[in-house]
C-alpha cells in the first residue's frame, strides 16, 4: 500500500482527511462498551459477550493501546465464563461452546495469562484442550460446537486455533481434520460450511487458516482461489462475501487475510479498500460499521482495523492473518 | 454487537429522558424473564408453563443459544412424560407430536423474521430428527417433504440465503435416506431413483427466474456428476449433457455478459474438461486432447463474438485468456489465436480492471506475454 511510503513520518495527522483513522475515538468507543447497561441492546447481546471482549481487546492491541482495558478485570471475567468441563460460555451462566472457548483462549494468549489460568484453575489448560478435543468427530475429522453436535468448518478452525495457541494440537487428529477441509473444496477453489456447500468468504477464511495452522497450505489452489477472492473487490473498494452480493467491512478481513495467507495481497487495490474501511468509521463517537453511514459495532470495528493493519496502515500494530491477533503474540505462543 | 445494514441516523446515542426511562423498563422486564427461565431450568421444572416462558424469551431474543439448549432439555423430559390431558401412564405419542408441531411452528415464525440465525436452523433440524424417532417411515417422509416445501418458500423470498441452500441439501439427503429400502440387497434402479433429477430441475427453474443466482448454478455443478452416474449415462449421453450445458451458459452469457455468476459456471464447465479434473467430477470421461482443443476453440469463437457488442466487458477477456491457456496446455500450436491476440486481451484487462492490476501482471508473467 502506497501509504507506507506516502506521507512519511508525519503520521496520521498529516494524512488527507479521507485517509484518517480516528484512533482515540475508537479506543474510547471500545472502552464505553461495558458501560452501556442502560441500553436494551447491551442485554440482548449477552450471548456475544466473550467474543465481544476478544474483538475489543484485539482492536485495542492493534491500535497500540493494549492497556485501555484493565488486565485483571478482563482475566477475571474470562475465567468466570469457564465451566468445569473446560469449555467457555458467552458470559457467566451461558452454556459452554466452541465459539466462546476459542475467544477465551485467544484473550488469555493475548494477555499472556496462561500462568494465571493455571493458578486459578489447576490443570486449566489441559481441561480446555480436552473439551475441544472431545468435540472432534472421529469418523470425519470435523468438529461439533458443543454437546448438541452441530458441525461447521468454523468450529474446526476454532479448535485448531485454540489448541495451537496452547501447544496442544497433538490432542486431535490433524490429518483427519485436513482431509475434511479438502472434502469441502469447490471447483472455484473456495470452501463451504460442509461438503457440497457453496463457497463463502467466511468459510474460506476458516478453511485456509486451519490449513495454515496444520502446515498444509500446499493443498490450496492458490491461483484459482486467489482469483475468486480478488473478484470480491467492488468498484467502491469494499469487498463482498460471495458473487453478486453487497460489500461489507467484515469481509475486508475474511477475504484479505485469505489473500495474505495465499501470498496474493497484491491482487486487489489496497488503497481503495483502506479508503472504504475508513469511510465506515463513525467520526464522532468512534467505531466502524459494515458500510458507510450504518450503525457501528465492535465486530466490524476489529475486522476493519485488522484489515487496515494487513494493508500496513501507518501506526497500527501488525496483525497475524491466520489468528486475527497481534503478530507478536503469535510469535511468542508458537515460537515462530 | 454485530449489526448489518442498520442506519446510524442523526444524533445517534442521544435519547430523551422519556425514551431512556422506557428503555430501562424494557431492560428490567427482559432481565426478569431471563432470570425466571434460568431459575426454573436450574430447578429442573420442565413443565409446559416453563416451555411457554422459554418461547416468550426466544421470541424476544432468538440468538440466546443457552435458552435453545434449555428448550431441548425441557422437551427431552416432556417427550418421556405422560400426557397431562390423558390419564394413562407412560409417554404419549400424541403429546410428543403436539410438542414437535408447536416447535416447528415456533421456528418457522422466527425464521421468517431472522432467516440468518444459525440457532433457529439448528433447533429445527434437531426437533425433526427427534420427531423421526416417534413416527413410522411414511410419516417421517411426510415431515421431511413438508420441510422441502418450506425451504422452497424461503428460497423464493431470498434466493441466495446460504443457510437455506445448505438446509435444502440436508433435507434432500434425509428424504433419500428414508426412500432407500431397509434391506441389505442392492436396490433396484427405480428404488435408487433419488431426488437428483427433481433437484436438477429445481436449479433450472431458479436460474430461469434469475440468471444471476450463483447459489443455484453452484448446486447444479454439484448435481451433474451424480445425475450422470444415476442415469448410468454413456459416452453419448455425457457429451450431450456437456453440450447442452455449454449451450445454456452461452445463452446466459449473451443475455448478460457482465454477470459474474454466469462466468463462474462457465469456468466450472471448462474445469471439467481439464486433464487435472478428478475422474469422479468429469462430465465426459473419454475426451481426447483433440476433443479438448475443439471445445476450447469453440468456446473462444463464440466468446469473441460477444466482443463485437461488448468490447468493455472484462469477463470476456479473462475467459479468452483462460481458454487460451488451456488450449496451449493440450496443444503446442496456436491456430485459433496468436500471441498478439493474447497480449491484446491482457492489455484490455489491465485497462478495464485496474483494481486487480497485480493479478493481471502475474497472469502475464505466467503466460509469458
Ligand atoms: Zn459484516
Amino acid at each position: 500500500m502506497s501509504l507506507v511510503s506516502g506521507p512519511g513520518r508525519g503520521g496520521v495527522a498529516a494524512m488527507p482527511v479521507e485517509m484518517r483513522l480516528f484512533v482515540d475515538k475508537h479506543v474510547r468507543y471500545i472502552q464505553s462498551l461495558d458501560t452501556r447497561k442502560d441500553e436494551l441492546e447491551y442485554w440482548l447481546t449477552e450471548h456475544l459477550r466473550l467474543n465481544g471482549l476478544y474483538w475489543g481487546l484485539t482492536a485495542l492491541h492493534l491500535l497500540g493501546h493494549p492497556d485501555a482495558l484493565a488486565r485483571d478485570e478482563v482475566i477475571s471475567f474470562v475465567l468466570s465464563c469457564l465451566h468445569d468441563n473446560g469449555g467457555f460460555g458467552a458470559a457467566p451462566g451461558h452454556d459452554p461452546h466452541m465459539l466462546y472457548t476459542v475467544s477465551g483462549v485467544q484473550i488469555l494468549a493475548t494477555l499472556d495469562a496462561f500462568d494465571e489460568l493455571e493458578k486459578r484453575v489447576t490443570g486449566g489448560r489441559n481441561k480446555i484442550g480436552q473439551f475441544i478435543a472431545d468435540l472432534q468427530d472421529p469418523e470425519t475429522g470435523t468438529f461439533a460446537g458443543d454437546e448438541w453436535g452441530e458441525q461447521d468448518t468454523r468450529f474446526l478452525y476454532g479448535a485448531l486455533n485454540a489448541l495451537s495457541l496452547m501447544g496442544l494440537l497433538h490432542l486431535v487428529n490433524v490429518d483427519k481434520a485436513v482431509a475434511y477441509i479438502q472434502s469441502c473444496a469447490n471447483f472455484d477453489g473456495g470452501y463451504g460450511t460442509s461438503p457440497g456447500a457453496e463457497s463463502h468468504s467466511g468459510q474460506i477464511f476458516t478453511c485456509v487458516a486451519a490449513l495454515a495452522i496444520a502446515g498444509r497450505l500446499d493443498l490450496v489452489d492458490h491461483d484459482r482461489l486467489g482469483a475468486w477472492l480478488s473478484e470480491r473487490q467492488l468498484k467502491n473498494g469494499g469487498l463482498n462475501g460471495r458473487p453478486e452480493k453487497k460489500e461489507d467491512v467484515c469481509y475486508s478481513w475474511w477475504v484479505l487475510s485469505s489473500l495474505a495467507n495465499l501470498d496474493r495481497l497484491h491482487w486487489i487495490d489496497g488503497d481503495k479498500l483502506a479508503v472504504f474501511i475508513l469511510q465506515c468509521q463513525d467520526p464522532e463517537l468512534g467505531g466502524i460499521a459494515d458500510r458507510p453511514g450504518d450503525m457501528v459495532d465492535v465486530f466490524h470495528t476489529v475486522f476493519g482495523i485488522a484489515g487496515l493493519s494487513l494493508l500496513k496502515y501507518p501506526g497500527l500494530v501488525e496483525v497475524d492473518p491466520v489468528y486475527c491477533m497481534p503478530r507478536s503474540v503469535i510469535k511468542k505462543c508458537l515460537g515462530k | 454487537m454485530a449489526s448489518h445494514g442498520v442506519l446510524r441516523g442523526l444524533g445517534a446515542g442521544v435519547r430523551s429522558e422519556e425514551a431512556r426511562q422506557k428503555e430501562l423498563q424494557q431492560i428490567a422486564a427482559y432481565n426478569d424473564l431471563v432470570e425466571l427461565v434460568n431459575t426454573k431450568v436450574a430447578e429442573r421444572q420442565y413443565t409446559i408453563e416453563v416451555l411457554d416462558l422459554i418461547t416468550k424469551l426466544l421470541n424476544e431474543n432468538p440468538e440466546y443459544y443457552t435458552i435453545w439448549n434449555h428448550r431441548r432439555r425441557a422437551l427431552r423430559y416432556l417427550f418421556a412424560a405422560p400426557d397431562p390431558k390423558d390419564s394413562s401412564p407412560g409417554p404419549s405419542k400424541r403429546h410428543a407430536q403436539d410438542l414437535v408441531e408447536s416447535d416447528l411452528r415456533l421456528t418457522f415464525l422466527l425464521l421468517r423474521k431472522f432467516p440468518k440465525c444459525y440457532w433457529i436452523w439448528n433447533h429445527r433440524n434437531w426437533i425433526l430428527r427427534i420427531a423421526e424417532s416417534f413416527v413410522q417411515t411414511a410419516e417421517a417422509r411426510k415431515l421431511w417433504s413438508e420441510e422441502l416445501q418450506l425451504i422452497g418458500k424461503m428460497l423464493h423470498a431470498d434466493s441466495r440465503n446460504f443457510h437455506a441452500w445448505s438446509y435444502r441439501r440436508f433435507v434432500v439427503a434425509q428424504l433419500e435416506r428414508l426412500q432407500a429400502p431397509a434391506t441389505s440387497e442392492p436396490p433396484s434402479r427405480e428404488a435408487r431413483q433419488s431426488l437428483t433429477e427433481s433437484e436438477f430441475e429445481y436449479t433450472t427453474k431458479m436460474i430461469k427466474t434469475n440468471l444471476s443466482n450463483f447459489s443455484a448454478w453452484h448446486n447444479r455443478s454439484e448435481l451433474i456428476p451424480r445425475l450422470l452416474a444415476e442415469r448410468e449415462a454413456g459416452s453419448v449421453a455425457r457429451r450431450k449433457m456437456l453440450d447442452d450445458e455449454l449451450a445454456l451458459i452461452c445463452t446466459a452469457i449473451n443475455t448478460d455478459p457482465f454477470d459474474q455468476s454466469i462466468w463462474y459456471y462457465h469456468q466450472y464447465l471448462m474445469s471439467t474438461l481439464s486433464l487435472d479434473c478428478p475422474p469422479q467430477d468429469r462430465i465426459v470421461h473419454d475426451l481426447s486432447n483433440h476433443d479438448r482443443q475443439k471445445y476450447y476453440a469453440h468456446e473462444m469463437e463464440y466468446i469473441r463474438e460477444i466482443l463485437e457488442d461488448e468490447e468493455d466487458c472484462k469477463w470476456v477477456y479473462e475467459a479468452l485468456l483462460h481458454c487460451a491457456g488451456c488450449y496451449l496446455e493440450v496443444e503446442g500450436g496456436t491456430q485459433a489465436f496468436t500471441t498478439r491476440d493474447m497480449r491484446y486481451w491482457l492489455d484490455q484487462l489491465k485497462r478495464l480492471d485496474p483494481l486487480r492490476k497485480g493479478r493481471w501482471d502475474d497472469l502475464g508473467r505466467s503466460l509469458k506475454l
